[in-house]
């Protein structure tokens, strides 16, 4: 019986300090642009594009699987490896791509920001300058480690959701027969919306991080379990509170057929809908995601570039010793910023563009991946099991045919 | 034409090889130099052998009969006769596409892990030989293509493409892990680096290439590199070596280390180990082991010397002599009765000026500040600031000389602490 006892507390403590990949990469997830898009696909579509967070989790825990798995047998970020099997040609592409959609989603996150802030009555030109300013401070002074755990701490702020949801009284039976039995019309803004679901769940620049998060932790193979069921309460989380918001803005903006565009919008509609305390929730949770989100965000897309194309990075450097990665990190932070400041900036358009670079650009990640995660030389006898690859594959062509039809379907149309 | 033709292993890689009536042969894959580490080839290793595919099939061939031309900045890969490289050579060698190109190798003068982004060669009258390794930006540009309008473009600025090259004698190719097969290779340039500076390199470093590099060092090498290898990375390479290795490096290290070492891995595997190391090795760190978490027996140095208050200087010298301790163990000496019990400390200092017939005891410091075992180590930061001291002895309840705790072991200690608070 003590025994037991002493084992239980044992593999609980295992699992507590091996917690934090998946977990932290799950928040960082539902960022300013997931919150926004959650958002709008509820105030529009209503319950049903509440499916689609099913085959999302899915594919969202396969791909995380594979890269924790990389990151244990390899000991390599996901950026050296590209480099390394698929040359430069291949390697250029991919992080061009993630420098121009993660300067997009930076500044969303700003947008984020200041569209929260405006919530509560502070104008833009004082929050954004000032979390900008605060952002990079923490990161090259050296805080982060403690930033990114205090975040952590308030990602559980994300469950403001879950109230903001129930204060507008959702219609349970209506959610579960749209879960199983989802009707929609298929045209190309569905489509864009479905695409914009899942590539907001399943981020290209999220893989890097997963696979770094895991190296930096030191796992081995021992702890797959303990990985796995990280990644699983991950991706839960991330679906979870997508689910939510969905939920949230179904049953108030949907039924009253009231369109947004940001999720600031979603907040302030709630006010009359559901009470000020659900909309300040809601606006709050946005707050959070966001500057968590900044904060990250242009820093690991600065160390990627600079892992991929052999500059010195991190934050543990000193600026002469890792200048390309600080010049590349502050230029993200300041042009995401500035963006935000010009006034009447196209928000939507940039936000719109980023979504569509973030989707061409994860086919090609989820291809390099799938291709370096079967090979034998570099993974061992860790190769993918045949369901890894069916799903993974599945998800690639999915992503490719929906990314090709809404790219194509205006040509038609018009 | 010239003496000499210099080229990069880019320029020619896909290039499609031509005999010299101008049929097509295939298209080039890889080179092969020589690897072994002979003075004169680890200056310029010379191509040995390059890899074709033709239709699907890939074999490599012997460069004796391969010509690089280059005709107004045109590169020509020319080949007058095929003949196929015997196997012997092809695994003896380096591939640079598999081992270079991409990869990351170290810098040895910069000390430090840097990422290639192509190779120079030399075609001279007596072969091809690999110059330097390109890590600039102009390197990465020619690869993709874009070298020439990113030139002209700067060239409006007056500026140029920074340029980045290391010599071959001062790189070292490390990481092998697209290749399945097993090098025996000796990375003998990293031997020269610093123990610190091979650790940082090693942590930098994927599992497969960190557990490679730190097998080829030599047990003294390896011990000193462990020392200063985060817990992370000394697990991964305790699990992934044999047994037997780590137990011989294992016992040249303090035994303070080793029982940090040892208290991080699991406890089957920690047996193991002691088991298999040696038995007066294996036994100091047992009882280390055996103290408490944050007790100042868990970090003390038991590596220090003693000695009788009636030794002379001359007899002081002569056992130091013998000894040859650690410079750490040399700087704090101590005075113990018959039954070990501490007395008194003195320094080397002391030592060097007195008089060779004096005694131990008319230098010695008697009652000398001191720790105990089970003592827990937050007091030590105070203690050591308050009397400026560079090491402690630690005794047991019966002022029995158990240890000594050095101004380093805290020194990380306290770090550690801040880590963990932040």
């Amino acid at each position: 019986m003590f025994k037991n006892k002493r084992t239980f507390f044992k593999q609980l403590g295992l699992f507590l300090a091996i917690l934090g990949p998946g977990i932290i990469t799950g928040s960082v997830d539902n960022d300013a642009g997931g919150i926004t898009t959650y958002s709008v696909a509820g105030a529009v579509y209503g319950y049903n594009l509440l499916w689609t967070l099913i085959p999302a989790f899915i594919v969202l825990m396969v791909i995380q699987e594979m890269n924790a798995r990389m990151g244990i047998v390899t000991g390599k970020g996901l950026a050296d490896l590209i480099r390394e099997n698929a040359g430069v040609k291949v390697t250029f592409f991919i992080f061009v791509g993630l420098l121009i959609a993660d300067i997009g989603n930076t500044t969303t996150e700003f947008a984020g920001v200041a569209g929260s802030m405006e919530v509560f009555g502070v104008s833009k030109y004082i929050s954004v300058p000032i979390v900008g300013l605060m952002v990079w401070v923490l990161v090259v002074k050296g805080t982060y480690q403690i930033a990114e755990r205090i975040f952590l701490i308030f990602s559980v702020s994300l469950l403001m959701y879950v109230v903001s949801a129930i204060m507008g009284k959702p219609h349970w039976g209506e959610i579960a027969h749209s879960m199983v039995h989802p009707q929609m019309e298929i045209n190309g803004k569905s489509m864009a919306m479905v695409i914009g679901i899942i590539g907001t769940t399943i981020a290209p620049w999220m893989q890097f991080y997963m696979q770094s998060a895991v190296i930096e932790k030191g796992l081995k193979m021992k702890h797959y379990r303990y990985m796995l069921l990280d990644i699983i309460i991950g991706c839960l989380a991330t679906v979870v509170v997508a689910f939510f918001i969905i939920v949230a803005c179904a049953s108030t903006l949907h039924e009253n057929g009231i369109v947004i565009n940001e999720a600031k919008d979603a907040a302030l509609a709630l006010k009359p809908l559901a009470g000020a305390l659900a909309s300040q929730a809601f606006a709050f949770g946005l707050f959070i995601a966001s500057i968590f989100s900044a904060t990250i965000l242009p820093l690991a897309t600065a160390f990627y570039v600079c892992e991929a194309f052999g500059f010195e990075a991190g934050i543990n450097k000193k600026w002469d010793e890792a200048k390309e990665f600080y010049v590349l990190y502050t230029s993200i932070l300041i042009i995401g910023a500035a963006i935000i400041l010009i006034p009447g900036a196209p928000l939507i358009i940039i936000s719109l563009w980023s979504q569509v670079v973030n989707g061409m650009l994860l086919p090609v990640v989820l291809i390099c991946m799938i291709l370096l995660v079967n090979n034998k030389k570099i993974m061992g006898k860790y190769v993918n099991k045949p369901i890894n690859n069916i799903i993974g594959w599945s998800a690639v062509v999915v992503l490719v045919s929906l990314s090709a039809v809404m790219l194509l379907m205006p040509l038609f149309n018009k | 034409m010239t003496s000499f033709t210099t080229f990069y292993l880019g320029q020619i890689l896909g290039k499609r090889v031509v005999d010299a009536d101008g049929r097509y042969l295939g298209i080039v894959k890889d080179l092969l130099v020589d690897s072994d580490s002979t003075e004169e080839s680890a200056l310029h290793p010379q191509v040995r052998g390059i890899k074709l595919k033709f239709k699907k099939q890939i074999t490599v061939y012997s460069f004796d009969n391969f010509k690089i031309e280059k005709i107004s900045d045109k590169i020509k890969v020319i080949c007058t006769q095929l003949t196929e490289l015997p196997s012997n050579q092809t695994n003896r060698n380096l591939y640079l596409v598999d081992s270079i190109l991409d990869k990351q190798i170290v810098d040895v003068n910069g000390r430090k892990l840097v990422r290639v982004n192509d190779v120079r060669l030399v075609t001279l009258v007596n072969g091809t030989f690999a110059l330097a390794v390109d890590i600039g930006i102009e390197g990465l540009i020619r690869r993709i293509g874009f070298v020439k309008p990113v030139k002209s473009v700067l060239a409006l600025f007056n500026k140029t493409v920074p340029a980045k090259f290391i010599l071959w004698e001062d790189v070292e190719a490390v990481d092998f892990s697209s290749l399945n097969i097993k090098l025996s290779k000796t990375f003998a340039k990293l031997q020269t680096l610093h123990p610190s500076d091979l650790a940082d390199i090693i942590e930098d470093l994927g599992k497969k290439a960190s557990a490679d590099v730190f097998q080829a060092l030599d047990e003294e090498q390896a011990a000193d590199v462990m020392e200063e290898l985060e817990v992370e990375t000394q697990i991964h390479l305790i699990e992934s070596l044999p047994i037997e290795k780590v137990a011989d490096v294992l016992e040249l290290m303090p035994a303070d280390e080793v029982a940090d070492i040892l208290d991080a891995l699991e406890d089957d595997k920690a047996e193991l180990l002691l088991n298999e190391m040696e038995k007066d090795s294996s036994q100091e760190v047992r009882e280390l082991l055996d103290y408490p978490a944050r007790s100042v027996g868990s970090i003390m140095s038991t590596e220090l010397i003693s000695f009788d208050e009636n030794k002379t200087i001359r007899e002081v010298l002569d056992e130091l002599r013998r000894i040859k301790p650690e410079t750490e163990t040399l700087y704090n000496l101590f005075v113990t009765d018959p039954n070990e019990v501490l007395i008194a400390t003195f320094s080397i200092r002391d030592v060097v000026i007195s008089d060779p017939d004096a005694t131990v005891k008319q230098i010695m410091k008697p009652s000398p500040v001191h720790l105990h075992n089970y003592q827990k180590i937050d007091d030590i930061a105070e203690i050591v600031s308050k009397y400026n001291l560079l090491a402690i002895p630690v005794v047991d309840w019966n002022n029995v000389l158990q240890g000594m705790v050095v101004i380093d072991d805290i020194i990380d200690d306290l770090m550690n602490k801040r880590r963990t608070n932040k």
